[in-house]
């Protein structure tokens, strides 16, 4: 190899290394992170509101979400959550992976959980006693959480709400594309929102973490209970 | 006697552009993205999964 080719290869290595790192910072987790807590991996099913944020189908007839567009939306959707009284955000979680993390998510903000069953006139109902007025709602999963959405379109509350490729946009303000069904995935994602909503507040410093780490806001559930 | 008239100015929902009647299941919030705008989608759009884009910054939702 002549110096001049040597030369070029010290080149294009340094320049390779300089778009990895500015591809890493751009994003509010190192990539590996993200992949393999498995944010990336939506279902088999598709629908025609999902396509928008689909990556590609991987040759098993699994459709693969963008990160870049679920990180991208992790920072506006916590920008939109900042501008809220920590009070006044509600999060429901039908999923019973979905239930601890966001337990540990209003625990960090001060949102109020909604874990478990969502009672119907939570919201809605006047004569209820324990109902919560909430000026925005955060669901797990528009599906399983479909009760919580119906009753926030009826009071006129935004909803944001946690998207995978099976899921549709009815009812929905705001769409976080993500994998709303993986243990990890979902204590990701609560961290994630958690720590950029402290951080778009301004109480928790840009290069700072959170106190928790994600296996905190994982669900803990014993083999008992997993095996049924 | 005098005819007494009054007029109702109804807002517009972002996304399709038509009145949102009052008591319907419509909701406003400002724009995820910027915050300076005022999204108001109407009870239809909000069933449909409409896209709603802010004129200021071109955020697209939902």
């Amino acid at each position: 190899m002549s110096d001049d080719e040597e030369i070029k290869d010290e080149k294009f290595g340094k320049e390779e290394e300089t778009t990895s790192v500015s591809i890493e910072e751009e994003l509010l987790l190192p990539r590996d992170t993200l992949l393999s807590a498995g944010i990336h991996i939506g279902t088999r099913m598709k629908t025609r509101d999902t396509e928008l944020f689909i990556y590609r189908v991987r040759p098993d007839g699994l459709f693969v979400l963008d990160v870049k567009k679920t990180d991208e939306r992790i920072r506006v959707a916590a920008k939109f959550l900042a501008r809220f009284e920590p009070s006044k955000i509600a999060a429901a979680a039908a999923r019973l992976y979905a239930q601890e993390p966001v337990r540990k998510f209003c625990e960090v903000t001060g949102a109020i959980p909604v874990a478990g069953r969502f009672i119907p006139g939570l919201l809605s109902n006047p004569l209820y006693p324990n109902r919560i007025e909430p000026d925005v709602l955060i669901v797990s999963d528009p599906r399983a959480d479909s009760q919580a959405v119906r009753e926030a379109s009826s009071v006129g509350i935004p909803v944001v709400a946690l998207c995978s490729t099976d899921n549709e946009f009815s009812g929905v303000d705001l769409v976080i594309p993500t994998n709303n069904k993986g243990r990890r995935a979902l204590a990701v994602i609560y961290w994630l929102l958690a720590r950029q909503i402290l951080r778009e507040k301004g109480e928790l410093a840009p290069d700072k973490d959170l106190p928790l780490t994600i296996e905190d806001f994982e669900a803990k559930i014993s083999r008992e209970e997993e095996g049924g | 006697m005098a005819e007494r008239t009054a007029t109702l100015t109804l807002v517009t929902c972002t996304s399709c552009g038509k009145p949102i009647p009052p008591g319907t299941e419509a909701t406003k919030f400002l724009c995820p993205n910027c915050g300076e705008i005022l999204i108001r989608r109407c009870a239809k759009c909000r069933k449909f999964g409409r896209l709603y884009k802010c004129p200021k910054c071109g955020f697209a939702g939902p």
